[in-house]
């Protein structure tokens, strides 16, 4: 049965993976990371992250026409040289969680790191 | 039940200055510090809850200000009270309730992990963030029910509390919110003045007037700072208010949030810390004057009952004042609903005056 760490090590186990993170976005906690953080410290980076996700949950533009419970699955960021994904996990008691992957743009694969990140998100929680 | 102590290493008074004892601790952080280091196994009991240590490291964390993994459990329905107390009465004492709770699928490890880090670091925020002294215990080879889980090092602990203190001030510097019953204010209904997202919503129309965000925390299954937070946030918002409590006016706003905390942590009340540890007398809890703590009020009594005491020791507050175009509630006390650049230019020089220190 996968613990945090088991998730964290799957995920950098993607092609291309850079570091993985899992993020307390209600406090912008890093509950555990692994790899290199881009900015050389993965605390700074999970509040920065927060943010971000925060900016998007709180947006109407982005939730309003969406399923009340869990508006949003994912969020993208596409850069020059890498993509970060946000995966949204939902648990069955209150927490407001992320999975954060950086992912280097000519190692990765986007499509198939998120559906893995996707995956991994979903046992994290289902066992 | 031991009231001896790991860190009562002398009785020597602290230095009021400088920079801090090696040994005496002045800070619920530093007292942890110091247990680290000699790898101490047990329970560090302070006037806001409870660290437990395994080898140096903290394993659990519990807060009458944070809702445990048993709230967030019963809370969204997973158990009931009766099932939890079971267990924790069957497994509590061999520290295997977390192993329990995935023996019986109740949860998954992944949800395990993930509930009680989140309620750890919830916990150890308001145990660690409590600078106002009081009377600290060890009580050494004590275990928590729950079991080993996961063990976080006090310094990253420490390092995240500091940091949940700045982001709480950059929100809306306002301590006194935390731990006042909290409700809208009048024209919280109107669609142009709903919050955004679901969250602020619920909170919003749950706050009542009489529920402290603790409760607040409790009743909706959320983590305690991040209720905190959203309260805050919808204080800065002009969306909720503490009744009973005159807001900062701007210019204080920027002071009494860096000084409630930190002033008077330095000499006063450094014999009162962990350096003696005497036994907690009853009722020393909640009831004393901290920083930051205040005074309930029964709904209905006068404004005159409530003393607008500064926790600095400065001279008292006035009360806000009520304005007179109005009906006379204590929703005209509540800050301005827009951003004050003041605020923002007085708590960088605060910040800055902080880090000078």
């Amino acid at each position: 049965m996968p613990g945090i760490d088991e998730c964290l090590s799957g995920a950098m186990a993607i092609a291309g993976a850079r570091a993985a993170s899992l993020v307390d976005w209600s406090s912008g906690l890093a509950l555990g990371s692994l790899g290199e953080s881009p900015t050389g410290d993965h605390e700074a980076s999970a509040a920065e992250a927060t943010d971000l996700v925060r900016a998007a949950v709180e947006s109407q533009t982005f939730t309003a026409a969406e399923d009340r419970s869990s508006p949003l699955e994912d969020i993208i960021v596409t850069a020059g040289r890498s993509y970060h994904l946000i995966r949204f996990i939902d648990t069955v008691f209150d927490s407001r969680l992320v999975l954060h992957l950086w992912l280097d743009r000519e190692a990765g694969n986007l499509a198939a790191a998120r559906f893995r990140l996707q995956a991994l998100a979903e046992e994290l929680v289902l066992g | 039940m031991s009231a001896t102590a790991e860190p009562t290493a002398t009785s020597t008074p602290a230095e009021p200055v400088g920079r801090p004892d090696p040994v005496v601790p002045r800070t619920p952080a530093e007292a942890v510090a110091l247990l680290s280091d000699r790898r101490a196994t047990g329970a560090l009991h302070g006037p806001l809850g409870s660290l437990y240590l395994v080898d140096g490291l903290v394993t659990a964390a519990e807060s009458p200000r944070a809702p445990g993994l048993a709230d967030l459990l019963t809370g969204c329905g997973r158990t009931t009270p009766g099932d939890w107390f079971e267990l924790l009465r069957l497994h509590g004492p061999h520290g295997r309730v977390g192993a329990e709770l995935v023996d019986r699928r109740l949860l998954t490890r992944g949800e395990l992990e993930l509930g009680h880090l989140g309620t750890l670091f919830d916990a150890a925020y308001f145990v660690l963030a409590d600078r106002a002294g009081g009377t600290w215990r060890f009580e050494p080879d004590a275990r928590h029910w729950l079991g080993a889980v996961a063990a976080v090092d006090p310094a990253r602990l420490h390092r995240e509390a500091e940091r949940r203190r700045r982001l709480l001030d950059r929100i809306w510097p306002w301590p006194q919110l935390d731990t006042a019953p909290v409700r809208p204010v009048e024209h919280h209904r109107r669609p142009s003045h709903r919050p955004p997202g679901r969250r602020r919503c619920e909170l919003l129309d749950h706050a009542d007037g009489r529920r402290t965000p603790a409760d607040l925390a409790r009743l909706l299954g959320r983590s305690g700072f991040g209720v905190t937070a959203d309260v805050r946030r919808l204080a800065a918002a002009g969306l909720l208010d503490a009744p009973h409590h005159a807001a900062p006016a701007p210019g204080q706003a920027a002071q009494t949030p860096a000084q409630a905390p930190q002033a008077p942590a330095r000499a006063p009340q450094v014999p009162a810390g962990a350096a003696e540890v005497p036994p907690r007398p009853p009722g020393a809890g909640g009831a004393k004057g901290r920083p930051g703590g205040l005074h309930r009020r029964i709904p209905g009594a006068t404004l005159r009952g409530a003393p607008a005491t500064d926790p600095t020791g400065a001279p008292a507050r006035p009360p806000a004042p009520t304005r007179s175009d109005r009906p006379p509630t204590p929703a005209a006390a509540h800050p301005p609903a827009v951003p004050d650049p003041d605020i923002a230019l007085l708590t960088r020089v605060r910040d800055l005056l902080e880090a000078r220190l």
